[in-house]
């Protein structure tokens, strides 16, 4: 286990320096003078000129390349353009909401998923079945930026029970963990449902009902179990995506998190920031992704087996 | 389900649940506010709040609420004093001698002076520093001097005495005291400029009627009221910017009552004008500001004035304005807003399909190609298919190319585009800011003459406009000159937007400006 660990984490080194420069190669392709538009276009060429100097993007971009690497191997991300601060601070404030934001949508995805998955699959052909499915489907084909307006109406300015938008406690997350739940509960209901189907028809499962245990012990356990592979990794990939920040999500509700903070770099052309938020955004997809790797092996025996016998 | 209620431990759960949900839900509201302070949306935070780097329009009117400048505008685009008690001009506009009230604090209770101007205004010009707002002062005498590093001073700024100062400029500029007025121009204390450096734009120090209480980036913008501010005291506790990026949830908080202004999204216009709760709260101001299609005139097609007479005749604007619109603005007869126009156009535009048609036939241009630059705001495209389809019916063949902002202003300022869609806002109230940069010849480019237009008689008209002090001479150059580019049509202008915002009921003596300056939020009350 030790091992699988060391080597999935040594191929970061590689994998984040590739994502480092693709993203930076990225940002310098994209059109527009963060010079000019941090300054006005009014500015004295001097005063732009001078600016180009201060941000570094007089030099060459090998140079700039080079010294961005040096800046993220002493733990910085550099400044933002516009506000001056440090751009690893900011996504210190920043994360914590979407992570927030992110846990509060998967704990109002995931059981509510994984029971309506359970029971269509129980009811498999029936209408309990069917309607689960254009359910999930419905929740699965239904665009954020929609729902999450939706909520908003609803609970905001007709209900006049949540405050529709804003950065706070309970009360302001509520609406959007539940916008961004609603997907993610559509998809695992629907995994869920598949790999419950797949499951209950191996000779382990009629062995076990053979035996006389309880359909509930059965279905809760047996079943369960072993279905839960492709749920965790349907769950890790959404969790993933939502630390990366839910872009329309977090814009929608005003939510300071790292997805807005992001799109306000890529608007500015604020480079520090579209840069930190890149590469904080993908080491910790990458990180989830090992975090789902090793749970299959708690999961799953036979993943234990094969890695020992690599 | 049932084995948990059958559990003893898992009824007293269930109970607990459903005890705190209702617990819960009576403790739930939408309503977000402090009461007495007035809540505004901002679409995202200022930039900074220092005024010498200010360049955004949203960082403008925040900080017009914390400093003041020696001179500010009133509601009716008058000049009028504000930390200076009075002042006068001497030798036709060539200086002047700023009498500073007495009194005046800053919100460190230090005293205004004279030095406190000379120091503001050289730290504009000052060479290390990076204003982008030189512009506004470098008509002083002795500024340009100063930037380039061969003077140690500006020599047109002179303290006479403690509340005296002398302001030379290097030649009469009839604006000058317009931009006075502007952001650039406000009056800042050394010593909390220099404690805070860098960071001054965060901790914002000056004279206004309000002083910075704390700034949540991405979140809230307070400001409270300055108990000892010099003119008065504002009749609201404080002012919350809420940052709210987007629109519809703007809505939503403005009709839950968590904002108290709102400025009325296109697209709302129609709703609220019809309702009857909301159509009596609206208030509207007239934009200084011009909507234009401009022409590159310095290479085919449209260096052919018959092509842009073409286009012009080709185009009905006011079917625009009336339907897409809403009529929410002023049909444009020239450059020149309504507001700041005395004089008359004898050469405008009317709309004429089948003169269009001729004279594109008449200048063998049938289907010529034409590349139409665009931003990629959807109000902005809309607009570019509207004009498409006119300008193909008088057989012009026009291709939209939709870019990002500042990729679209590289190309307009490297003049690649053959027709542009662009607007001018007004930086100071007076027709100078029209004529001078989008038709100067010295101004092609980034300086905003985006049409690449030249005419030695527009700039002998408008250069004598900014050193005539005589108020009828100097709008008899003005009207001269806007006739001319009229007459030349290097771009066609559209119409003047108007300002269209809502308020909530319990808000009294609210009203918007043409100029976000205007607004020092003194008046606005519950």
């Amino acid at each position: 286990m030790k091992g699988f660990i060391l080597r999935k984490v040594l191929l970061l080194v590689p994998l984040l320096f590739g994502i480092t420069l693709t993203t930076f190669a990225l940002t310098k392709a994209l059109p527009g003078d963060p010079a000019v538009n941090m300054v006005g276009e009014r500015s004295r060429p001097e005063i732009i000129a001078k600016m180009r100097k201060e941000i570094g993007a007089d030099k060459g971009v090998v140079r700039q390349y080079a010294g961005y690497v040096l800046l993220l191997l002493q733990g910085e991300m550099g400044r933002s353009y516009y506000t001056n601060r440090n751009v690893l601070d900011d996504i210190r404030i920043k994360f914590p909401n979407t992570l927030r934001l992110a846990l509060g949508a998967m704990a109002m995805a995931i059981p509510p998923g994984m029971i309506l998955g359970l029971f269509a699959a129980m009811r498999k052909g029936g209408w309990a079945d069917r309607t689960i499915s254009v359910f999930s489907i419905s929740l699965l084909s239904i665009p954020v930026f929609w729902s999450g307006l939706m909520l908003m109406l609803l609970f905001g300015l007709v209900l006049k029970l949540l405050p529709p938008s804003g950065t706070g406690g309970l009360r302001y997350m509520l609406l959007p963990a539940l916008t961004l739940s609603l997907p993610a509960l559509g998809t695992i209901a629907r995994v869920t449902r598949v790999s419950v189907l797949e499951v209950a028809d191996m000779p382990f499962i009629r062995t076990a009902r053979a035996k006389g245990i309880s359909d509930c012990r059965v279905n809760g356990i047996h079943v369960m179990k072993n279905a839960l592979i492709p749920v965790v990794t349907v769950i890790g990939l959404d969790f993933a995506s939502y630390l990366n920040g839910a872009v329309l999500t977090e814009t929608i509700f005003g939510w300071d998190g790292i997805g807005r903070f992001m799109m306000e770099g890529i608007i500015k052309r604020d480079y520090p920031v579209i840069m930190g938020c890149i590469i904080v955004g993908t080491s910790l997809f990458v990180f989830t992704n090992l975090a789902v790797d090793i749970l299959y092996h708690y999961l799953d025996p036979r993943m234990r087996i094969y890695e020992t016998e690599r | 389900m049932s084995g948990i209620l059958r559990n003893r431990a898992g009824r007293f759960g269930v109970i607990c649940g459903v005890f705190a949900v209702f617990l819960f839900i009576p403790s739930c509201s939408s309503r977000n506010r402090i009461e007495g302070y007035l809540y505004y949306r901002l679409n995202a935070d200022p930039t900074t709040l220092d005024p010498a780097l200010v360049t955004d329009v949203t960082g403008g009117g925040i900080t017009a609420k914390l400093f003041n400048g020696l001179v500010k505008l009133d509601p009716h685009l008058n000049v009028v004093p504000d930390i200076a008690e009075r002042w006068e001009a001497r030798e036709g506009g060539r200086y002047f001698l700023f009498h500073l009230k007495r009194g005046i604090t800053f919100v460190n209770g230090r005293e205004v002076t004279a030095r406190d101007v000379q120091y503001s205004f050289t730290r504009i010009l000052d060479p290390k520093g990076r204003s982008p707002n030189s512009w506004v002062l470098e008509r002083i005498s002795g500024a340009r001097e100063f930037m380039s590093g061969a003077a140690k001073e500006v020599a047109g700024i002179e303290v006479v005495d403690r509340y005296t100062v002398r302001i030379s400029l290097a030649r009469p500029f009839s604006p000058f005291l317009n931009l006075l007025t502007m952001t650039a121009a406000y009056i800042v204390p050394k010593e909390a400029v220099e404690r805070w450096g860098a960071d001054f734009g965060d901790h914002p120090v000056g004279t206004g009627p309000f002083v910075m209480g704390r700034w949540d980036r991405n979140g809230e913008l307070v400001l409270e009221r300055n108990d000892r501010y010099f003119d008065g005291r504002a009749r609201v506790r404080g002012i919350v910017y809420r940052v709210i990026p987007e629109e519809l949830t703007t809505v939503t908080e403005f009709e839950t009552g968590n904002l108290d202004v709102l400025s009325i999204p296109a697209y709302e216009y129609s709703r609220y004008r019809r309702s009857p709760v909301w159509n009596g709260l609206i208030s509207s101001a007239k934009g200084l500001n011009t909507y234009y299609l401009g022409f590159n005139c310095s290479r085919p097609p449209f260096n052919d004035i018959r092509l842009r007479q073409a286009a012009a005749c080709a185009i009905d604007r006011r079917k625009i304005l009336d339907t897409f619109l809403e009529r929410r603005g002023r049909l444009a007869e020239g450059p020149v807003p309504d507001l700041l126009r005395k004089w008359r156009i004898f050469h405008g535009y009317r709309y004429d399909p089948a003169k269009a048609g001729r004279i594109v036939r008449e200048a063998g241009a049938v289907n010529r190609r034409i590349y139409f630059y665009v931003t990629s705001d959807q109000e902005v495209v809309d607009i570019a298919e509207i004009i498409q389809s006119y300008l193909k019916k008088a057989g012009l063949d026009v291709r939209i190319r939709q870019l990002e902002w500042s990729a679209y202003k590289t190309a307009l300022n490297r003049g690649q585009a053959d027709m542009f869609w662009i607007s001018w806002w007004a930086d100071y109230p007076d027709p100078e800011n029209f004529l001078f940069p989008l038709f100067h010849s010295s101004n092609h480019g980034a300086g905003g003459n985006r049409a690449w237009y030249t005419n030695k008689e527009v700039d002998r008209l408008i250069e004598a406009g900014q050193t005539e002090t005589n108020a009828v001479e100097r709008l008899r150059y003005y009207g001269d000159a806007e006739n001319i580019i009229v007459r030349d049509l290097p771009l066609v202008c559209f119409w003047h937007r108007t300002d269209y915002t809502l308020h909530q009921p319990s808000v009294k003596n609210y009203r918007i400006y043409p100029v976000y300056s205007i607004d020092k939020g003194m008046e606005v009350s519950f």
